[in-house]
Order: C-alpha cells, then structure tokens, then sequence
C-alpha cells in the first residue's frame, strides 16, 4: 500500500488587505454562480428575465429623467409656469445622493448585524490568518453592494438624464458614480458602528427581531401614508411655489450631505473651484469616515463578538403558559383533544413572543385603524343624490353599502388569515420534528393549525365588525347576518390557505420573510382572493336579488345562508380534506 | 428470549437513484441498550428517523413495541421518545413550558404533568432555569431539555441520535446513567454515536452500518469473534469493519 503524503508546504501569512478582500470576495462570487448554475431551468430563465427588465427599467429611467427634465429647462414651459426650475433642477443631485447616503446607512444595518454576528462564516474567517480588516472590508462591500445597487437603479439614470439634458461636462459622470461608491461605503461603514454600538446592549438576535419588527411598522406605515393623506390632507394643500422653495431652502450649503450633489453640479456648470472644492472634501470626509469605521471596528467586534459567545441568561421569568387544568374552565378549550389545545397554545404563545413573526401579523392591524378612521369621518350613509332614483334603488344600494362596510371587516380578518394560515405548517420551521413523533392524529393537527389560524382572524373581523355596527347604527340583524357571513368566509379562506400551506410547506427557513415565499404560498393568496368576493356575494347578492324582484328580505337572508353557509363550509373543509396524506407526510423529503 | 421492541425487517430507504438505508433487518430487545455505529453518511440518522416515524421506508417495515410505525403510527408513537442530533427546540418556549406542552401532546394524565416536569428539571439540572425561554439555553442545556421531553411520557422505547455531542463530563455520564436505568427497568434504548468508547462501555449489543448496509450486529464478544486474533477492541473491529483501517494507518505515518 502507498502510504507516501503530500503534505502541504506552509508559506508566511499574507497580511496585505486588498488581497484578502478580493480573495473573500471572488468567494461570494462563486458561492453566488454555483447557485445560479445548479438552480433549476426555469428558475435561471426567470433571473435573466429580471435582470433583462431592471435593465430595461433603467434605460427607461434614463430616456424619461432626460426628456422631462430637458422640458423643464425649456423657455416655452416658463411661459405657462411661473417657478423657478433651475434651482430645482440643481436640488436632484443633493436629494438623490443624501437619499442614498441614509437609504444605504439604514438598510446596511439590517444586512450588517446579519453578516457580523448571526451568519455562520465569522468564526471560520476569524480563525483563518486572514486580516480581520480585510474580513470587514468584504463584509461591507457583500452589505452595501445589493442596497448600492438597487438604489443606483433608480439614482443614476436620473443623475445621468440630468447631466445629458444640461449639457453637463464629461467629467461630470465619471465622478457622479465615484461619488456615490464613496458615500455609500461611508455609510455602510457607520451603519456597521451603529451595529455593534446596539450588540454592546442587546444580544444580536433580539436585535434582528426589534428591527424587523420596527422594520415592518415602518413599511407598512409608509404604505398607508397616502390613504391617510387623502382622507385627512385637503388641508395639507400646497403650491408648487412652496413646494420649490421648500426644497431649495433644503438645499443649504450648511449641510454636509448637500456638498456633493452641489459640487457635481457645480463640476457639471464648469465652476471649478468649488466643484474641486465640495466634490473633494465630500471625497475626503468619506474616505475618513470609512476608514475610521474600519479602525474602530476592528476594536468593538470582538467585545460584541465575545458577548455572544456568553450564553445570557434572562433575569426575567416567563410568564407560564397556562395548564391544559386551568384552561378547562374556559368552555371551549373544554371540547378541544389535548393536543389540540396544547398546539394551539403554543402557537399563540410563540407567535407573541417571537417579535419577527409578530412583524408579520401587524399590518391588518394598522389596515383595520385606518380603515375605520377613514370610515368615521365618511359616515358612511348613502349619498342622497339628486332625488330621482326610485326608493327601491335607494333602499338596495343602503343594503348593500351597509354590507359593503361589513365586507370591509371581513377583509380585514382576511388580510391577518394570509399570513397565518399561509404560515400556519411552515412556522413550525426545524422544530417540526417535534410534531411528527408524537401521537397526533392530522386531523387534530390540521385542526389545531385551522383554529390558531381562524381564531384571531375572527376576533379581529368581530371586533371591526362591532366598530362599524355601531358607528353605521346596523340593525341587530344586520349584524349578525353579518358576523355568520364573516365567520363563514373567514372558515372557508382559512381552509384554503391552510391547504397551499401544507403543500408548499417550508420547514427549512431561518429569515420568516421566506417562510411562505414558494409558489403554493402564492398561488394560495391569489385563490383566497379570488375567494374573498365570490363567498361574500354569496351572502349579499341574495338580499340585493330579492329587493329587486320585490321578494321580502328575509327570503334574501334564508337563501344567502342557506348558499353561502354550504359554500364556504365546504371550502373550509374539502381543502383539508384533499391534502391529508400530504400532511401525515410532511417534512419527509 | 426477552421482547422485541424495536423490529426492522428490510428496511430499504432511496432518495432518487441514491440507496441510503438498504435491506437493515435487526431487533432491539427490553432491558438492552442498543449502539449504532457507522462512519458519516453511513445512513444511521436515516434508519433512525425511519424508526420514529420521521421518514417512511421506500420497502419494509418497522414495528415499535409490537406496532407497526406506518400502519399503527400512533400506537408505536406514544410508545418512543426520540432525541435528535441537533436540539431544535422551540426558542420561545420556557423549559416548563416545553415539557407541558410535550405532556399535552402525549395525552398525559393532567396531574402527572406538574409533578413529572419537576422531576425532570431537577434530574437535569434545569430547575433554576426552567422559566427561561429555550433561545437562552447553551448547546448542553437545549439537549438536556431535549432529552427531558423524550423522558417526558416514560417511554418503552427510546431512541437517541449522538446524545452525548456537546455534553460536559458530568451531563453525559447523567445521561449514561439515565440510559442504563431506563434499560434495567425494561425499556429497549437505541443510540448512535460517533465514540466507540462509549459504545463499547454503555451498550449490550452493537450494530454496524455502513454505505445503507448493516454489515454487523452483536455482543461485544461476538464482535470480536469476527477479528482473528480476537482481541480487538471496538474500535480496530469498526474500522477493518468499515474499511478505515487504512486512514488509520496513515494517520500513524503523520504522527
């Protein structure tokens, strides 16, 4: 037998940077090309289609940023409206660059905190003789690469469509993109102190958890910004003018972040000193940045890094989960297996706790406060019109506005039932082992998850419900047809969705973004609100039926229980029904 | 002869053109504490999880004290405990909490719960964290609570996947321990390791996999008995066993 080794012949540590850096670097390139190359056909397409797009977005970008911002300089526009577009014009390059310099420092923090302490590689790479500065180096260039391009997108095309339809110097577009390569690394490199400034007080998971959290009110916040706008803000009405000065008083010179889009345009104009002036000092201010983030870094990583290592206990106790003994004097809990109840506590339990997984079930919540301030200050009464509908017309559409609100809270309990039936299997995530090798039958699995699901939506719809009824005046009957057709609906979405779930189960995240991101959690969603309307109808339309064909409205009631009750029961069950071999299967791949 | 309570009859698991588990047949008995040893990717987490009713064998079969793991799946269930190789507990779960709902799942007689779930914390040394979220706990302590909510319903049969990685002395030889009572008072306890002394010391009888195959299964004597000069220890019978008796070497060249 040979037993002649090769053993490796050992060189003198490289401690240059930049080598190390590029080295790491090249690292997450081929990481990154081996899972394009053995991704599935269809899904390699796919990315190649998307990048095709998001080029053609930003050529498109550019083609618009050129022609509107060419018309805004045109002397014919001036003559219809009196504002001062040159200042304007001369404010983009600031706005697009501070944009960028904040977008970048904020959205880094997410991606550093999980890149420095919560991704597997730092205790291999820091264990290696490779420069820790250089470890850094890349894992602020692997952070602020995806936020820098994303945002370059949409910042450059503009930048360039503004310098094309000035007339800008040449060297003007050279240095927009220097410029933006250094502000966005001075950003990330104070986003990074940021990062292990708040580990010195929090453990960095509870960390990601607060900001996903926060992450998630601000998003949804910001989405629903409009809709308050335009039900509060006709007092908000502003002039263009003061829109314009606004914006250029914004523009001072005393602010650091306006330095570099002015010393571009100043570059652009051909006013050189003070294009090698702001341009330069933005560059030099940026370079110090970095490098002292880099340098100080180095110092707080490894107290932040050690804190982690140290297993913190919480002073803190829990406050104990109730025993299946006392929760038998709740009536319901009564008729409920065991398991079942065990399941369904544990979920409303570990849902609350786990603020990443709560940041995914507060938007109905936000949804439903300002559907309902919205709807306070409509009143929502039938318009009167101008008195010549008939009074049969007037009486169906009251119906059907009332209902129309009721409709509202059913969306509401909707929008809080995608998340959690849709996650109802996969938020079970690497514990669901624990699940599969215990005795619990799928029905009273699938039973435990359908409630956990269906139960909150319910009470969220009720508690809307009971709002609208009483801000609207609805009659005891109104009421509750309306709350059957809500829990009803509710049943049969929550079959539904919890149905997708099991077939497009993922046990296997990390990130509770990704819980549902496959194809059965979408085309789950796009069913359910398909859903939505049909199963609702079928409790409406019989009342607006029988108004029309002048039938008493109780005819209407019967009907519309009698069909949307069997429709949505068997939504809410058959769904079920057809993927529990699925289900006893699960997680066996 | 004493009761069989783990039976597999020959076991074949495939994913795809792959054969990871192929025709095992072996028997653990009561009162006997079972090792399973292979080299990595030999298939001893696959044939375990088969075992607890985690994967379902492509041909086959396995009965757990006398039920039938696909057929009577709850049955051979609420008859095993199972600890993983990797401790995936619920994070947001205390350790009481977890065992409650570990009782629950079980169907376990509701007064027993309370006084079980103390017993355990204090077997373990968890006690003084039992009311502390489980994403608190150190390596150590997320197995000790794992194998407290596999103790939970004192199982028959309980089935244990590297049960000492990790463990400080002190908890793995209060694990060994616990092993050997629960065998003495009857139970069947099979487990996978990696250290073959603590297979040679801990258990009755041995079984050998490698590449989906059991290639031995026996006493330590009747171990030895395959090795000519038949003075073996476990460890040189594994590797002439499973071919790594040549790295062995090797590994003498490099020292």
């Amino acid at each position: 037998m040979n037993t002649t080794l090769n053993l490796p012949s050992m060189r003198e540590p490289d401690e240059r940077i930049l080598p190390a850096v590029w080295k790491l670097l090249i690292l997450r390139v081929r990481i990154t090309f081996n899972g394009f190359r053995h991704a599935k056909l269809r899904r390699k397409i796919g990315i190649v289609i998307v990048w095709l797009l998001l080029l053609g977005f930003a050529y498109f970008l550019l083609a618009m940023s050129q022609m509107l911002l060419g018309f805004m300089r045109s002397p014919e526009l001036r003559q219809y409206i009196d504002l001062d577009f040159k200042s304007l014009l001369n404010i983009i390059p600031a706005l697009i660059l501070s944009g960028l310099f904040v977008g970048t420092l904020l959205t880094s923090f997410g991606v550093l905190l999980q890149a420095l302490y919560l991704s597997g590689d730092m205790d291999f790479l820091l264990s290696t003789p490779v420069p820790i500065r250089a470890v850094f180096m890349a894992k602020l260039f692997q952070a602020v690469l995806p936020n820098f391009a994303l945002i370059s997108l949409f910042g450059l095309p503009m930048l360039f469509g503004l310098g094309i339809s000035s007339g800008y110097n040449i060297l003007y577009y050279p240095l927009v993109i220097i410029v933006m390569i250094a502000l966005a690394l001075a950003a990330a490199g104070l986003s990074s102190l940021l990062v292990m400034l708040v580990v010195r007080v929090l453990p960095p998971r509870r960390a990601a958890e607060i900001l996903g959290f926060i992450g998630a009110l601000i998003g949804i916040t910001c989405s629903q910004i409009g809709n308050v706008a335009n039900s509060f803000g006709k007092e908000l009405n502003a002039t263009g003018t003061q829109v314009t000065g606004a914006l250029a008083r914004a523009n001072t010179p005393w602010l650091p972040l306006n330095w570099a889009g002015q010393g571009l345009v100043a570059l652009g104009e051909g006013h050189w000193l003070s294009a090698i002036f702001l341009v330069g000092t933005t560059l030099a201010l940026s370079s110090v940045a970095f490098w002292f983030a880099l340098v100080t870094a180095e110092r707080w990583f490894y107290s932040g890094w050690a804190g982690m290592q140290i297993v913190s206990r919480k002073k803190k106790p829990t406050r104990p989960m109730r025993l299946n003994t006392e929760a038998t004097s709740f009536g319901f809990a009564r008729i409920l297996p065991a398991p079942v109840l065990a399941i369904v506590q544990k979920d409303f339990l570990t849902l609350k706790r786990d603020l990443r997984s709560l940041s995914q079930l507060i938007s109905p919540l936000i949804l439903g406060v300002i559907y309902t301030l919205m709807l306070f200050r409509s009143g929502g009464q039938v318009p009167a019109g101008r008195g010549e509908a008939p009074a049969w017309f007037m009486d169906s559409l009251g119906v059907v506005i009332a209902y129309s609100s009721i409709g509202m809270s059913l969306f509401v309990g909707w929008m809080l039932l995608v998340r959690l039936a849709g996650m109802g299997f996969s938020h079970e995530g690497k514990n669901y082992w624990m699940l599969k090798v215990s005795p619990v039958r799928t029905g009273q699995l699938l039973a435990a998850k359908f409630l956990v699901a269906y139960l909150p939506a319910l009470g969220l719809g009720l508690l809307f419900l009971t709002t609208i009824s009483i801000l609207q005046k609805l009659s005891i009957l109104e009421f509750l047809y309306g709350l059957t057709a809500i829990s009803m609906c509710l049943a049969g979405t929550t079959g539904i969705l919890l149905a997708f779930g099991v077939a497009g189960a993922n046990f296997t995240w990390d990130d509770p973004r990704k819980m549902n991101a496959g194809t059965m959690g979408c085309l789950g969603g796009i069913l359910a609100l398909l859903y939505l309307p049909i199963s609702f109808g079928l409790f409406i339309a019989p009342l607006g039926l029988a108004g029309l064909f002048n039938f008493p409205l109780s005819y209407g009631y019967l009907v519309g229980l009698i069909v949307g009750s069997s429709v949505t029961a068997g939504c809410a069950y058959f769904p079920l029904w057809l993927v529990r071999n699925k289900t006893e299967h699960l997680d066996e791949s | 002869m004493p009761e069989s309570l783990i039976e597999t009859r020959n076991l074949v698991k495939r994913y795809g053109d792959k054969v990871a588990v192929n025709n095992v047949s072996f028997d653990v008995y009561a009162g006997e504490v079972f090792g399973f040893l292979g080299p990595n990717g030999a298939g001893k987490t696959t044939t375990i999880k088969m075992i607890v009713g985690l994967l379902r064998p492509t041909s086959g079969a396995v009965k757990v004290a006398g039920y039938d793991v696909q057929a009577q799946s709850m049955l051979a269930k609420a008859s095993s405990g199972y600890v993983p190789d990797t401790p995936n507990l619920y994070a947001k779960l205390s350790g009481r909490e977890l065992l409650r709902f570990v009782g629950d799942l079980y169907s376990m007689d509701r007064t027993q719960v309370a006084r079980r779930i103390d017993e355990l914390l204090r077997m373990f040394d968890l006690t003084a964290v039992g009311d502390d979220t489980v994403d608190s706990y150190s390596h150590g302590m997320q197995q000790k609570a794992s194998l407290a909510a596999a103790l939970m319903h004192d199982p028959k049969v309980l089935v244990l996947d590297e049960p000492t990685v990790g463990l400080d002395p002190k908890s793995a030889r209060l694990i060994k321990d616990i092993l050997r009572q629960m065998a003495e008072r009857g139970a069947a306890v099979m487990l996978s390791t990696h250290i073959l002394e603590i297979a040679e010391r801990m258990c009755d009888r041995i079984g050998i996999i490698d590449q989906g195959e059991l290639i031995a299964v026996g006493t330590m004597d009747e171990l030895r008995s395959l090795d000519k000069a038949n003075q073996a220890s476990l460890e040189d019978i594994f590797l002439s066993l499973t071919g790594g008796a040549e790295e062995a070497e090797i590994a003498e060249i490099m020292k």
